[in-house]
């Protein structure tokens, strides 16, 4: 068996190193160097412009929310109030009209929309769907369907980024990058939290940790809030005191909340994934009553005397903070929020659920902080305390996006020394949503459209396998480059395998076969070293730790790869082939049956 | 054609790509600025209606109505500083405490040396009865930064907390905020005598009568000054200086109840103090009788009443011994002690006379120790004493400082 011959070098190569270049070769690598760097600024400038567009954009979509909501159910909305009945059902008629006939599809909240565009469209977003996302989602909203901005400032973000891609006639696998890096910027700007928004994305949009577009989606986000913080102050969206813990113990109270909040969030996922498609599969006259329906039963309930479940509802949100409400209404909101929300949602209205989502975890904590203060009146935390955390609950319980329901709770709050419990309470919330839901509802929307996206969680069960899961021991003898063919051969007899590693002073890997000793031998080239006698070429090497994905990049070049030690380069730990990592991937996939 | 392709080329390379979002940028910022001023003066103009609309509703006593309004105008104008302390302050005045205090305590944490904010959050615990976090927040607001007109805000704070520790009885911390605040006083003859009734309210009637002589210094004849330094050297114990002001002529037209009653009082232990300076060794033993006699009026009257059977076969070492461990302990005597105290007083009875006085200190003294501890234990016993008796007890309690 011949064994392919490299170009001379004294180096090892180790994975994703460049062989030492010639100097024709030296020019050619400088001037692609400097146009790529050229295109990656461009790019990172474009991820600039597109965090600045989107801020400006979701700056007047926040506007006509609140323009809309003034101007249709007044100042004040007040029980009792005629108006809280009507506009909802009309505004609610004229929006399903439009989403209907004019903007298919900005139906629903504008996240799966914007995964569905990456995956399946080329990032491919019309700027016609940022247009109706604006115009049927401020009006919905502001006429007091329970539904948030956040969502579809995601979708506008994103539909103006993939616009601007569009115009500028840019690659699809740059296009594709846009989508996201839109997305970020318009969440970012809705809620004024950059961190919250880039993780969202990559948790919920992009669906994968990707390192090659963080840094845009980022900037993009950055961007986008400097943009909002410009016009519309830094000011954090609430304000509560500082959380001191006196009693480690105390966690178990929030404990207590994580698990009625992962509670409430299933129930409130169930009820979304069952009523949704149920609503889809009547005749199609009735899409444009179900939003009016939504509507009408949205606006009796304030009509009766809950106005505050009409809307984002952030007002009443930061009263609750303020504590405001005792603890039985705030469990009677917390429960109304959760009926209206799922009707608004299921009848296809345009509109987010992350408001929703934030208003039931603020009343379901108060609610649950007020009882727990019933009976364990020496629990340091305030309402508020217990009203923040539970934001982050339902955040994580609902939304699963367990690092964003962190992140969030830290930037709408700006206060840092809630952490500790908000962590605690959303791990319990996270665990009981994924043993109860075990399909995010995000993930569930898509599927109960025909789609079929990658998502993280998924992707977290998901065991990654490594080198030193296929790796077996290296064959004996290792031969050193120094043996003459004489002496390797000798050492070779009794062994089984055919192919030898051979280490190479004073650094490197070679690989020799019995039978190219054998022909070595033949040609009379016993007395000479391995290092003279056999073409020169270093292998690369692999270190136990690397993916199995990157080992097969290798193998198939060479019989074998050896798997070194990463602080001891000499050090052999194991060798690897195409064979066994084939060998260990169907042994995988059994498992996983 | 060739001219179009080259312009279109030339509009591709990113630096005029860029030159061109740039500019869009500009002309977005431009027009998104004017909406937002323009949207953000028609919500700041809500919520300035909503306000003037609140404060009308309080006006009228509609608490519930101006708290909705004055919510609904903080929403329409989240930072404003004088909305939301106003919100505050009428939460707190209808009851709802913790809701104002998350408010409060946000104000605060934006801007802790806002003397405003400090008090509207001490008003708010006074009324919550957290007597270190009034006192904080009260110190707060005096040494924090007012708006305006400052020293005259301090002085009403600082008289606002006096006023509040007096009503929760913290009378050290009361004496203390009074002390501070005299120094600073101007001469002012109304502020010297209102900081003399405070400190009369304090129970320090030390400061309290230093202030009544410093407003008698510059007016002798200031009628309020002379009954509350007569009342303060009254507390004191010190008689002499009591009557001297309290029997002043200036008083004599606009005589109170009470100072005609502390005059009376007065006099009354001045006559019957036998450790008075200026009288005679016979006069003196003839106190000395006649308070002895008065005691053991008092205290056949007290064992009477509590129908105590006195044993007289009891020895004078013993109920000396009882009578010490019941002045010193300040307990309700038992009938044992009243017992004793009765035979004591019996045992001295037949040697308490004006010759046998004169002639030695130590039945004086013995004489004047039984009436004094008579007069403690029945008012322990059996209620407060009025008349000769009452001034024997308030004698007994500072003998000597009485001619001070």
């Amino acid at each position: 068996m011949s064994e392919p011959v490299t170009t001379q070098t004294q180096n090892p190569v180790a994975p994703g190193e460049a062989p030492a270049p010639s100097n024709h070769t030296h020019r050619i690598a400088w001037f692609s160097l400097i146009t790529s760097f050229r295109e990656e600024r461009f790019f990172l400038l474009l991820a600039v412009f597109i965090g600045i567009f989107s801020g400006l954009a979701v700056i007047c979509f926040r506007l006509a929310i609140d323009w809309t909501r003034i101007a249709l159910l007044g100042p004040l909305p007040h029980p009792h109030n005629l108006r809280l009945l009507i506009v909802p059902t009309l505004v609610s008629l004229l929006v399903s009209v439009l989403v209907i006939h004019v903007f298919p599809l900005v139906r629903g909240s504008g996240v799966n929309q914007t995964k569905a565009a990456l995956y399946i469209y080329n990032g491919y977003i019309p700027f016609r769907t940022a247009i109706g996302k604006f115009v049927t989602a401020a009006l919905a909203i502001g006429a007091g369907h329970s539904l948030g901005p956040e969502d579809p400032s995601l979708q506008i973000g994103a539909a103006l980024a993939s616009s601007l891609g569009r115009g500028l006639e840019l690659s699809r696998e740059k296009l594709r990058l846009l989508a996201p890096m839109g997305a970020a910027a318009g969440l970012a700007a809705a809620f004024n939290a950059p961190i919250s928004a880039v993780l969202f994305v990559i948790e919920e949009v992009i669906g994968r940790w990707s390192a090659g577009i963080l840094g845009s989606v980022v900037l993009s986000a950055v961007s986008s809030v400097v943009v909002v913080r410009w016009f519309l102050g830094s000011e954090p969206l609430f304000h509560i005191p500082a959380v001191a813990f006196v009693r480690p113990t105390e966690l178990i109270a929030y404990a207590v909340l994580g698990i009625t909040g992962g509670i409430a969030a299933v129930i409130f996922a169930k009820a979304i994934g069952y009523l949704r498609p149920k609503l889809r599969d009547l005749p199609r006259y009735t899409q444009y009553l179900q939003s009016a329906a939504a509507g009408l039963m949205i606006g009796l309930i304030g009509y009766l005397g809950a106005p505050q479940i009409m809307g984002a509802g952030y007002n009443y949100m930061d009263q609750a903070l303020h504590d405001r409400f005792p603890w039985r209404v705030l469990a009677i909101l917390a429960g109304l929020k959760i009926l209206t929300t799922t009707l608004s949602f299921v009848s296809g209205t345009p509109g987010g659920m992350f408001a929703p989502t934030l208003f039931i975890g603020a009343m379901l904590g108060g609610a649950t902080g007020g009882i727990e203060h019933y009976f364990y009146p020496h629990l340091s935390g305030s309402t508020a305390t217990y009203a923040l955390v539970g934001m982050g609950v339902l955040f994580a319980g609902f939304l699963r996006a367990p690092m964003t329901s962190v992140f969030m709770v830290l930037e709408v709050s700006g206060n840092y020394s809630i952490i500790v419990p908000v962590i605690v309470a959303n791990t319990f919330a996270y665990l009981i949503s994924r043993s109860l839901q075990p399909i995010p509802i995000f993930d569930l929307l898509t599927r109960q459209d025909g789609l079929v996206l990658p998502s993280l969680e998924e992707q977290r069960e998901q065991a990654i396998l490594v080198v030193e899961d296929a790796m077996r021991a290296p064959p004996v003898p290792v031969l050193r480059s120094e043996d003459t063919v004489q002496q390797a051969s000798i050492r070779i007899q009794e062994a089984p395998e055919d192919t030898f590693i051979v280490q190479i002073s004073p650094s490197g890997w070679n690989t020799v076969s019995r039978d190219t000793l054998k022909k070595l031998m033949g040609e009379g080239k016993g007395e000479m070293t391995l290092l003279s006698a056999l073409p020169i070429r270093h292998l690369p090497h692999l270190h136990p730790d690397m993916p199995l994905d990157t080992a097969l990049r290798y193998v198939s070049q060479f019989p074998l790869v050896p798997v070194v030690h990463r602080a001891d380069l000499h050090k052999l730990i194991g060798i690897i082939s195409r064979e066994d990592i084939l060998k260990k991937y169907q042994l995988s996939e059994i498992e996983e049956d | 054609m060739i001219s179009s392709l080259r312009l279109k080329e030339f509009v591709r390379r990113p630096p005029v790509v860029l030159a061109s979002l740039l500019v869009l940028a500009i002309i977005g910022f431009g027009v998104v600025n004017r909406l937002v001023n323009r949207f953000g003066e028609q919500k700041k103009a809500l919520g300035r209606h909503l306000f003037q609309s609140s404060q009308a509703e309080l006006r009228r006593g509609q608490s519930d109505d101006a708290i909705d309004d004055l919510r609904a105008a903080l929403d329409y104008n989240p930072n404003n500083f004088e909305y939301e302390l106003t919100l505050a302050r009428v939460l707190r005045d209808t009851g709802k405490t913790s809701e104002a205090e998350s408010y409060l305590i946000g104000l605060w944490e934006r801007d802790p040396q806002n003397s405003l904010v400090n008090l509207a959050i001490a008003r708010l615990y006074a009324r919550q009865k957290l007597p270190e976090k009034t006192l904080q927040y009260y110190h707060n607001a005096i040494y924090g930064v007012w708006p305006s007109d400052a020293p005259a805000l301090r002085q009403q704070t600082q008289l606002e907390l006096i006023h509040s520790l007096l009503t929760e009885n913290a009378y050290p911390q009361a004496q203390a905020e009074l002390i501070s605040w005299s120094a600073a006083l101007p001469p002012d003859p109304n502020l010297h005598l209102t900081v003399a009734s405070l400190f009369m309210d304090a129970h320090d009637y030390d400061h309290a009568l230093d202030e009544y002589q410093t407003v008698l210094r510059r007016d002798r004849n200031n009628a309020q000054a002379l009954a509350g330094a007569g009342e303060s050297a009254y507390r004191l114990g010190r008689y002499r200086t009591a009557q001297r002001y309290l029997s002043s002529g200036t008083l004599n037209n606009g005589r109170t109840p009470e100072s005609k009653q502390l005059l009376e009082t007065t006099n009354m232990i001045l006559d019957a103090n036998p450790y008075a300076r200026r009288i005679s060794a016979r006069e003196a033993s003839k106190r000395v009788v006649q308070d002895f006699e008065r005691a053991g009026t008092r205290l056949s009257e007290c064992v009477k009443e509590k129908n105590i059977v006195v044993d007289t076969s009891a020895k004078e070492s013993s109920t000396q011994q009882n009578s010490a461990n019941v002045k010193s302990s300040g307990t309700q005597p038992s009938e044992d002690d009243l017992s004793a105290l009765y035979q004591r007083w019996l045992a001295l009875k037949p040697r308490v006379t004006a010759l046998r006085i004169s002639a030695g200190n130590s039945l004086r003294d013995s004489a004047i120790d039984v009436t004094f501890d008579i007069e403690q234990q029945t008012a322990t016993a059996c209620g407060a004493p009025s008349g000769l008796d009452q001034a024997l007890l308030l004698l007994s309690q500072n003998p000597t400082g009485a001619e001070r």
